[in-house]
């Protein structure tokens, strides 16, 4: 049973390193496998990039790194990027974490911070000087009187849609904008458009500006 | 075993020490074994509208740092039968001469013997602050039908959500002004309430007579007539369990022709 194994398809060449093998047995066998590559195309110019899958395996950073070094000895080879059939827990939770829309309903008072990962629907009440933030967009059903900061810290492409009229103020990734009170009622999302300002729009503008929103509530 | 009160309220001036005061007082009429806690280190007056200044001898650092023994610091109201007494703030030492632990050490020491130990809590979320909630089982917030008052109780509860007291802080709307809050000056205490989303436990209605008898060293509840001291009897018979219904805010009748004449004759 072979440890590493070579594969090519039609977008490019895939280096398997078999799960059930010991590392260090696979690095010697991709020694000798690229040292017969580098002899079987003598005299080629052609740069050639690998994927390397490892199957049910993580490699450390360690590890990857001495794949990456034995492949840094022949100029013409390198390495495309590294995959895998599994994730880390703590990083699909994270995922997770960031790519589902949280259902909250907490008041939030004066002078608190509650700031969550991913989108969220808020359901409570933010009192006069309390701020919700969230890295990802805000969907206000709650009662908000306070300041709401979506895309936090960096995140342009969050909105902020529902009945912020009451806030005082709506931020979103930099920007600042204070709520005045002869706002237009039908505005309802606030989003950075493309002069990286503060804009206010209509509900039926946000499928055309960011469609991204409706495709990824749900699933993995 | 007793419970731990403390009366906080972020603002200044709104009312806690008087609301510490009057309440202890009526819980103590009552029937009830009470012990008021000055926290309010530097600046002590709790002692003062009792009329107990006199007679402080040791105080609450003199007992966290070990120069005296607790009963040798509380003070006995004798106007009260065995019921009432009160553990003195220091006055020339800041609020950080006393740590969170050794105030509540001393909470439950009192905890002990008393039915009530009600805590009053300095302004600030400072230490002070800090001190006064360690040895809280439940929280009274007192405000005043004002912005500022109101946007620093929302702070307070805030804060005090986060202490994981036994029960949710408890609401006192303090200084109301009937004729104010009937013109739509002043802020409505269901508005309040409801922005606030607490438990409302009483209102007390503004009243001369607090200042007046405060300065006689005599908390206002010993007047029966009063408006403030029905208020602050209701709220001790509601902390004991008992449902009463909230003052009205109707404003008062104008008297009759013989309520009248009789305000002539009122000593001035």
């Amino acid at each position: 049973m072979q440890a590493a194994v070579l594969k090519g398809y039609k977008d490019g060449y895939e280096l398997i390193i078999r799960d059930n093998a010991d590392f260090d047995q696979a690095l010697s066998e991709l020694k000798d496998l690229f040292r017969k590559l580098q002899l079987d195309t003598v005299g080629e110019e052609k740069q050639i990039s690998f994927t390397v899958n490892t199957e049910r395996r993580l490699l450390s950073a360690k590890q990857k790194q001495k794949i990456e070094e034995l492949v840094g000895n022949y100029p013409r080879f390198s390495i495309y990027k590294f995959v895998s059939d599994v994730v880390d827990t703590k990083d699909a939770l994270e995922f997770m974490e960031e790519h589902t829309v949280h259902v909250n309903s907490d008041t939030i008072r004066n002078g608190q911070v509650k700031l969550i990962k991913g989108d969220v629907l808020f359901l409570g009440n933010i009192h006069k000087g309390g701020i919700l933030q969230a890295t990802g967009s805000i969907f206000v059903l709650g009662n908000v009187e306070g300041i709401l900061h979506a895309g936090y810290s960096d995140n342009v492409i969050s909105v902020i849609a529902g009945n912020f009229k009451r806030a005082q103020q709506v931020r979103i990734s930099d920007l600042v904008d204070i709520i005045e009170p002869d706002m237009q009622a039908d505005k309802v999302v606030a989003y950075v458009n493309d002069l990286h300002a503060l804009s206010y729009t209509t509900l039926a503008e946000l499928k055309t500006l960011r469609p991204k929103i409706f495709t990824q509530i749900g699933g993995f | 075993m007793g419970k731990s009160i403390v009366i906080t309220s972020g603002k200044g001036g709104v009312g806690k020490t008087t609301t510490t005061a009057n309440l202890g007082t009526a819980l103590a009429l009552m029937g009830k074994k009470v012990c008021l806690v000055d926290l309010d280190i530097g600046l002590r007056n709790l002692d003062v509208i009792l009329g107990l200044d006199n007679r402080i001898i040791y105080d609450i650092i003199d007992v966290a740092q070990g120069r005296a023994k607790l009963p040798q610091a509380l003070i006995k109201d004798k106007r009260f039968g065995d019921n009432l007494f009160l553990l003195p703030a220091a006055q020339n030492t800041d609020k950080s001469a006393l740590e969170p632990e050794e105030a509540k050490q001393i909470v439950d020491e009192l905890r002990s013997e008393f039915d009530y130990v009600l805590l009053d809590c300095p302004a600030g979320i400072e230490q002070g602050f800090a001190n006064a909630v360690a040895g809280a089982d439940e929280a009274i917030v007192v405000s005043t039908p004002e912005i500022s008052a109101v946007r620093d109780a929302d702070r307070v509860v805030g804060l005090l959500e986060q202490q994981n007291l036994e029960e949710p802080p408890m609401l006192i709307i303090n200084r109301i002004k009937k004729k104010m809050m009937h013109d739509g000056q002043m802020m409505d205490v269901d508005e309040i309430t409801r922005h606030l989303s607490i438990k409302l436990i009483g209102i007390v209605f503004d009243d001369d007579n607090v200042i007046g008898f405060s300065n006689k060293g005599e908390p206002v509840i010993l007047d029966e007539k009063s408006e403030a001291s029905k208020g602050y009897r209701n709220i001790a018979r509601r902390l004991e369990g008992e449902t009463i219904p909230l003052m009205t805010l109707k404003e008062d009748e104008q008297g009759g022709f013989f309520k009248k004449m009789s305000s002539w004759f009122k000593r001035k």
